[in-house]
C-alpha cells in the first residue's frame, strides 16, 4: 500500500474550496438560462450596489450631524439600521431555502479551523454584510469629522457591533440549516415566513390608524434598547462618562461572547456530523385500513380520483394556505386604508361597490397563478399520469374543477367580509362583477393549461425560496392576464362612471361565452400536447435540483 | 396469432449527435420473464422508456400484445405496468393513498381499489406505516410501493426499471415471491437489471444492448452454447460471465494504478 499522506494545511484548503466554488458557478454557466440569469443578476446587482455605496456617504453625515448637533439618537436609528439590514435581508433573500454549506464538504478531511473560517467566510463575503461593513466604515469617517475622539471610540464599538453581527447571522443560518433538514420544520418555517411577509403589508394601515396611541408605549419600549446592541454601541460612542461608555462596551464583548458559544455548540456538532437526514422514523401503531375513495354523480371516477389526490395535495401544502389566505388580508388592508366620506377620491375606496368588485378581482389575480403552473407540485408523479390509461384532458379537468372550488370558496369568504367592513353590495354590482368573474375565470384557465404543458416547472413544497416560473411562461401569463383582467376593470370602471353597468354585465357574459368555447377546444388539444411534450413534462417536472 | 407479447422494429433514438439505441428489434413471448442487461449507459432505460410511452422513438415500431402507442394508446397502457427509472411516485400522499389513486386510474372501481391496496399494503409489509407520507418513506419502502402500484390493475406485461436497486434482502425476497406467482399466472415480466445473479434465477430469456445495439436476444442457454466456444470445454457459464464475455471482451486487461502497490 502507499504510504499515509496527511491533510493539506488550512491555506490550501481554503484556496481549494475557493477554486470549487467558482468550478462550481463557471460550470453552472453552461446551462443557457443560467448566463441569462447571471445577465440578471448582474444588472440587478449593480443597482443595489449603487443604491448601497450612495447610502454611505448619508450614513457618514448622519453620524456627523449626529455628534457634532448633540443628537444622539440618530445614531442609535442608524444603528439599529445596519445591525436589522445585516440581520434580516439575508434572511429574505434566501427565503428559507438552504444556503452553501461547508458542511457538504465534511466528508473530506476538512480541519475543525477551516470549517469554522469557512463558515465566517459565508457570512463575511454576503453583499449585506459587506454594504453594512461599509456603512459603519462611513460612519466612523463621519465620527472622525466631528471629532478623532469619537473616532477612537467608534472604531471599536463598530468593530465589536459587526463581530455581532456576524456571529448572530452564522448561529441564525446553522439554528435555522438543523431546522430546514426536516421536512415538517422545513413546512412550519416556510408557513411562519409568508405569515410574517403578509404582517408587513399591515403595518403601514395599522400605524397610520393606531400610531398615535402606540406613542406612549413606543417610548416605554425605547428605553430597552439600551441594553441591546445597537443601542450599546451607540452609548460607547455618545456616552460622555468613560465608566459607562467602557461598560457598555463590555456588554457587547459579552453579548458576542454568548453568540460565539452558541455558534461553537452548533459548529461542532456539525463537525462531527450529526444526523439532521429525513431517513424514515419507526412508526408504531400507524396501521390504517385502506376506505374507498371519493365518487361524484356525473363526474367520471378518473377524474374524482384526481381531484381527490390534488384534493390531500393541497391540505398538504402548508405554504398554499398563505396564498389563500392573501384575498382575505387585502381585503382588510383595503377597509382600513378606506379615507373619510370627505376624501378626494372617495369613488374608489369608500364603498362596498368598490371594495366588493376589488376583493374578487384581487381573489382571481391571486389565485390563478396556481392555473399556469398546475402540474408543478405533482413533481415525479407527472410520469405515472402518462403512463397510466387516461386522457390527459381529465387531469387537466380535475384540476381546474379544484381550482374553480378554491377561487367559489374564496369569493364567498371575500364576499361575507366586504359586506362586513363596508355595508352590503347593490345587487347589479355583485351580478356584473360575478359576470366579470366568470370571464376572467375561464380565459385563465384555458390559457393556464396550456402554459402548464409548454412551460412546466417543479414546484417545491414548502419552500419560500422564490419558486421561478420558466422566463417564458412568466412573460405568456402577463400575456394573458394584462389583458383579461385589464379588460374587465376598464369595462367595469367605463360603464360605471356612464352609469351602464347592466350593460358590462352583458358584455362580460359575451365574453365569458367566447372564452367556453376557447376552454373546450384547448381542453380536447391537450391530450395530444401532453403526449407529444412528454419528454420535456417529465424532465421538468423531475428535476431534483 | 402472434404469441409475442413485446415486439420491436428497428427501433432507434437519437439525442442530438448521440444515438443512444439503434435498430433494436426485440421479440419477447407472453409469459416468458424476459431479463434486458447492459452495461451503464447501454442504452436500457432509454429502451424501455420508449417501450413503455415515457419516449418518443426517433424511428421504428412497439408493438405490445398486439398494440401500439400511435393508435390505441390508452388500451395498451390499460394491459401494462410499469415501474420507470424514477418511480414517479405523488410524495405527498400516503401509501394507501397513492394505491388507491393508482387502482382508480388503471380503472378498477373504487372498493376494488381499496381492497386490493389493503391487500398489496400487507403483502409488501407496508401497511404499518399507512398514515406516513411517502416522501417520508425510506428507498426500499418506495420501490416496494411503486411495484404494488405496479400490479394493483393486473397487468398483462410488466415492465420494471432496476427493480431491486436499493432494496434489502428481505424486500427482495417478497418481491420476487410476488413476480414469481405473476409468471406462473401467465404475465409478462421485462426487467432491466444489474444485479446479473437475480436476474439469472429469475429470467428464463435475456437480451444484452450494448452502445445502443442489441449484440444478443435468447434463453439463457442459448447465449451460454453462443459463448461456450471461447471457454474451457465443460465448464458451466453464469450468466456474469457470459455477459463479461459479449460485452466486455475488449476489456480483458485490467490496468494498474501506479500508486497501488
Amino acid at each position: 500500500m502507499a504510504g499515509m499522506i496527511s491533510a493539506p494545511g488550512i491555506q490550501d484548503q481554503l484556496r481549494l474550496v475557493g477554486w470549487l466554488r467558482w468550478r462550481m458557478f463557471v460550470n453552472g454557466l453552461r446551462i443557457g438560462s443560467r448566463k441569462l440569469e447571471l445577465a440578471v443578476k448582474i444588472i440587478m446587482g449593480a443597482g443595489i450596489a449603487v443604491g448601497a455605496l450612495l447610502w454611505g456617504p448619508l450614513m457618514g453625515l448622519g453620524c456627523w450631524y449626529a455628534l457634532s448637533r448633540n443628537k444622539p439618537v440618530i445614531i442609535s436609528i442608524e444603528l439599529w439600521v445596519v445591525f436589522g439590514v445585516w440581520l434580516v435581508l439575508p434572511l429574505v433573500v434566501t427565503g428559507f431555502g438552504a444556503e452553501a454549506n461547508p458542511v457538504s464538504l465534511l466528508r473530506f478531511p476538512l480541519r475543525y479551523s477551516t470549517f469554522v473560517l469557512l463558515a465566517f467566510a459565508h457570512g463575511l463575503f454576503d453583499p449585506v454584510a459587506l454594504a453594512a461593513i461599509y456603512w459603519l466604515g462611513c460612519m466612523v469617517i463621519g465620527a472622525a469629522v466631528a471629532s478623532l475622539g469619537a473616532a477612537l471610540r467608534a472604531i471599536p464599538a463598530f468593530a465589536a457591533l459587526a463581530l455581532l453581527n456576524l456571529l448572530l447571522n452564522r448561529t441564525i443560518f446553522t439554528w435555522l440549516s438543523r431546522l430546514l433538514a426536516q421536512r415538517r420544520t422545513r413546512e412550519i418555517l416556510g408557513a411562519l415566513f409568508v405569515l410574517l411577509m403578509i404582517s408587513f403589508q399591515l403595518f403601514g394601515p395599522l400605524t397610520q390608524r393606531y400610531g398615535k396611541r402606540a406613542v406612549p408605549l413606543l417610548n416605554h419600549l425605547s428605553s430597552a434598547q439600551n441594553f441591546l446592541p445597537p443601542g450599546m454601541a451607540a452609548s460607547v460612542l455618545i456616552e460622555k462618562d468613560g465608566g459607562i461608555a467602557l461598560m457598555e462596551f463590555a456588554g457587547l464583548l459579552a453579548y458576542c461572547g454568548l453568540l460565539g458559544w452558541a455558534l461553537s455548540v452548533r459548529l461542532l456538532s456539525e463537525y462531527r456530523g450529526e444526523n439532521l437526514s429525513e431517513a424514515s422514523r419507526p412508526a408504531a401503531g400507524e396501521r390504517s385500513t385502506v376506505h374507498a375513495g371519493w365518487s361524484f354523480t356525473g363526474v367520471p371516477p378518473t377524474v374524482a380520483a384526481l381531484f381527490e389526490k390534488d384534493l390531500h395535495y393541497l391540505l398538504r401544502n402548508t405554504t398554499a394556505y398563505f396564498t389563500l389566505l392573501a384575498p382575505v388580508i387585502v381585503v382588510i388592508f383595503l377597509s382600513l386604508n378606506r379615507p373619510g366620506p370627505h376624501a378626494r377620491h372617495p369613488f374608489l375606496f369608500n364603498s362596498s361597490s368598490m371594495l366588493y368588485p376589488m376583493g374578487i378581482g384581487y381573489v382571481l389575480l391571486t389565485l390563478f397563478g396556481f392555473a399556469y403552473n398546475n402540474l408543478g407540485y405533482d413533481g415525479a408523479g407527472v410520469g405515472m399520469l402518462l403512463t397510466a390509461p387516461i386522457r390527459f384532458r381529465d387531469v387537466m379537468m380535475s384540476k381546474n374543477l379544484l381550482h374553480i372550488m378554491i377561487v367559489a370558496v374564496e369569493m364567498i369568504i371575500v364576499s361575507v367580509l366586504v359586506q362586513f367592513v363596508a355595508g352590503p353590495t347593490p345587487l347589479l354590482v355583485v351580478g356584473v362583477t360575478l359576470a366579470g368573474a366568470l370571464w376572467v375565470m375561464i380565459a385563465n384557465l384555458a390559457a393556464g393549461n396550456l402554459v402548464s404543458l409548454y412551460f412546466p416547472r417543479k414546484l417545491q413544497f414548502g419552500q419560500m425560496r422564490r419558486q421561478k416560473a420558466s422566463g417564458m411562461a412568466a412573460a405568456v401569463t402577463l400575456g394573458v392576464q394584462l389583458p383579461v383582467m385589464g379588460l374587465a376593470v376598464g369595462a367595469y370602471l367605463l360603464s360605471r362612471w356612464a352609469g351602464q353597468l347592466a350593460l358590462c354585465g352583458a358584455v362580460f357574459l359575451v365574453l365569458a361565452g367566447a372564452a367556453w368555447t376557447g376552454y373546450r377546444y384547448v381542453l380536447n388539444l391537450v391530450s395530444d400536447i401532453a403526449w407529444k411534450r412528454r419528454e420535456t413534462l417529465i424532465q421538468e417536472l423531475s428535476r431534483t435540483e | 396469432m402472434s404469441n409475442l407479447a413485446v415486439e420491436t422494429e428497428n427501433l432507434s433514438r437519437r439525442f442530438g449527435e448521440l444515438e443512444a439505441v439503434r435498430n433494436v428489434n426485440l421479440r419477447v413471448d407472453a409469459g416468458q420473464f424476459f431479463g434486458f442487461l447492459g452495461p451503464n449507459g447501454a442504452g436500457k432505460s432509454t429502451t424501455i422508456k420508449m417501450l413503455t410511452g415515457l419516449l418518443e422513438p426517433t424511428s421504428g415500431r412497439i408493438r405490445i400484445l398486439g398494440l401500439d402507442f400511435v393508435n390505441n394508446p390508452v388500451g395498451l397502457k390499460s394491459q401494462i405496468g410499469v415501474v420507470p427509472e424514477g418511480l414517479a411516485l405523488f410524495d405527498r400522499l400516503t401509501g394507501p393513498e397513492y394505491l388507491l389513486f393508482a387502482g382508480r386510474m388503471y380503472g378498477l372501481d373504487r372498493i376494488t381499489a381499496a381492497e386490493r391496496a389493503q391487500e398489496l399494503l400487507d403483502f409488501m409489509g407496508l401497511a404499518d406505516r399507512g398514515k406516513s407520507l411517502i416522501v417520508d418513506y425510506s428507498h426500499g419502502m418506495k420501490k416496494k410501493l411503486a411495484m404494488a402500484a405496479a400490479v394493483i390493475h393486473g397487468p398483462k406485461v410488466l415492465f420494471l426499471d432496476e427493480p431491486f436497486e436499493g432494496v434489502d434482502a428481505i424486500a427482495a425476497g417478497t418481491l420476487k415471491a410476488m413476480l414469481n406467482r405473476m409468471i406462473a399466472r401467465g404475465v409478462t415480466i421485462f426487467l432491466t437489471s444489474h444485479v446479473l445473479e437475480i436476474v439469472e434465477k429469475l429470467c428464463s430469456h435475456v437480451a444484452i444492448i450494448h452502445r445502443g445495439e442489441l449484440v444478443a436476444q435468447g434463453s439463457i442457454d442459448e447465449l451460454r452454447s453462443g459463448v461456450a466456444a471461447r471457454h474451457a470445454e465443460g465448464q458451466k457459464l453464469s450468466l456474469e460471465q457470459i455477459f463479461l464475455d459479449i460485452v466486455g471482451g475488449e476489456r480483458a486487461a485490467v490496468p494498474e494504478l501506479s500508486w497501488l502497490e
